[in-house]
């Protein structure tokens, strides 16, 4: 079929790829054929995933700094609060969001798999799904925050959720103080993936960042 | 077969409410994971099994137990499941961090006993 | 006492409260083979053909030579592969043809056996 002169079909790379992804491969194709999925539907479910990255995360936690009623509303049910936003849940879970406070500290973990809230950070690093950080962040949680260069006063609770159901998390860390007159555009920068964990507190603007 | 207490009587409705609808524990109450140890799939971990802790939130709605989910079980009797607060302390002996550190971990309905 | 009843007991993917060292900062690109594969995992949640429990029972299922040696999604498409055989979707000869005939696809390399 076609030219035997030109180089094969572009949707076949060169380098032979591993047995893992000759598997995914076949059991996706067969599926297709056997009309259990759709190709498409793979695509599409693809494009959503890449859509999901901890800057979407960043924006609904700047949001809830600005904003005090967006704020409670998450906090009372996050998922509806979101999908009000047109961010879809395509799992069948709830999504609690964990208030930092001046008394609390809240990180999380699964120390049975990889519960993750994928639907608004992504998919999650490798540390959060290997052994030492499920072993050890319900078991000695500062220790694994001192790690990541976090240490919460022995006055403050540090309290770890570990996802074994229906319920994902998403830790609302505490506004930096300081930076009161800062916009939602401003703001969100200083919100990253690991806050939203919960094992690192957001980043502190600098100096030039805070005079802009 | 799990120690569920018995639901405590109701008002008289005219609805009755099917098995497994009404929660029942709420939130405050002092519970007690269970002890015992499913072959093949389970969601309660190891380290909670036998421990004491206090109701935080019944979350709703009910649903089935996704230790059944795991075999394709997709039908059944929907329970509760409850967001359980466990101080470290109770769980880890030598716990080094404050008293007040606490885990929160949702617990099938039928893993819960009174304490 | 059987020594190996704490191998039934608690499941291999169970990691709570282990003694463990220290965290190590890994991240990696996700290959477009592992976002594939994840995307499969929701797709077949939706239909209700492999629920997610279903799945993370199978990964548990693979045991803890496997569960410990295979990667994160290499553990997935693996423990969707018996799924689907368990739920008669597709059998092992289907798969294993079908794994050849995308080997096939890269000609000049080693093949899978025959």
């Amino acid at each position: 079929m076609g030219s035997h002169a030109h180089t094969p079909a572009p949707e076949v790379p060169e380098q032979k790829p591993g047995y893992y992804e000759i598997m995914e491969t076949a059991v996706r194709e067969l599926l297709v054929e056997k009309k259990v999925i759709s190709a498409g539907e793979i695509r599409q479910m693809l494009e959503v995933m890449d859509t999901r990255t901890p800057a979407l995360g960043s924006k609904i936690v700047a949001r809830a700094w600005v904003d005090p009623d967006f704020r409670q509303r998450l906090v009372a049910n996050g998922r509806k609060t979101l999908e009000e936003l047109g961010i879809d849940f395509f799992e069948n879970t709830q999504l609690i969001v964990l208030e930092n406070t001046d008394k609390v500290h809240n990180l999380i973990v699964c120390t049975l798999c990889s519960c993750y809230p994928r639907e608004i950070l992504g998919l999650p690093p490798d540390w959060y799904k290997l052994k030492p950080y499920r072993a050890r962040a319900v078991k000695e949680p500062r220790a694994v925050l001192a790690e990541f260069g976090t240490v919460i006063p022995d006055n403050v609770e540090v309290r770890v959720s570990d996802s074994t159901a229906m319920i994902r998390y998403l830790v609302l860390p505490q506004r930096p103080p300081g930076i009161e007159d800062f916009t939602e555009e401003q703001l969100a920068p200083l919100v990253t993936r690991d806050a939203m964990i919960g094992v690192v507190k957001p980043k502190v603007p600098s100096a030039k960042e805070k005079s802009q | 077969m799990s120690e569920v207490i018995g639901r405590p009587p109701g008002p008289v409705l005219d609805v009755v409410k099917a098995e497994g609808a009404a929660p029942i524990f709420a939130t405050g109450d002092e519970v007690k994971i269970s002890m015992r140890s499913p072959v093949g799939h389970y969601r309660v971990p190891t380290f909670i099994r036998g421990k004491r802790g206090r109701v935080e939130a019944v979350i709703e709605p009910p649903a089935i137990n996704n230790e059944d989910e795991g075999f394709g079980r997709n039908a059944g009797v929907k329970r509760h499941y409850y967001r359980i607060a466990i101080p470290l302390t109770e769980l880890w002996p030598r716990y080094a961090g404050s008293k007040s550190d606490g885990l929160r971990i949702e617990v099938f309905e039928t893993w819960l006993e009174r304490s | 006492m059987n020594q190996t009843e704490d191998l039934i007991k608690q499941l291999p993917t169970e990691l709570g409260g282990l003694e463990a060292g220290p965290i190590q900062r890994v991240e990696h690109e996700y290959a477009p083979w592992e976002k594939r594969c994840h995307a499969l995992a929701n797709i077949l949640d939706i239909h209700k053909i492999v629920n997610t429990e279903e799945k993370r029972r199978g990964i548990a299922s693979l045991g803890g030579e496997l569960v410990g040696k295979l990667t994160y999604y290499e553990r997935w498409i693996v423990a969707f592969a018996n799924i689907l055989f368990q739920k008669q979707i597709l059998t092992p000869d289907e798969l294993a043809r079908k794994m050849q005939e995308v080997e096939a696809r890269y000609p000049g390399t080693a093949s899978l056996g025959s």
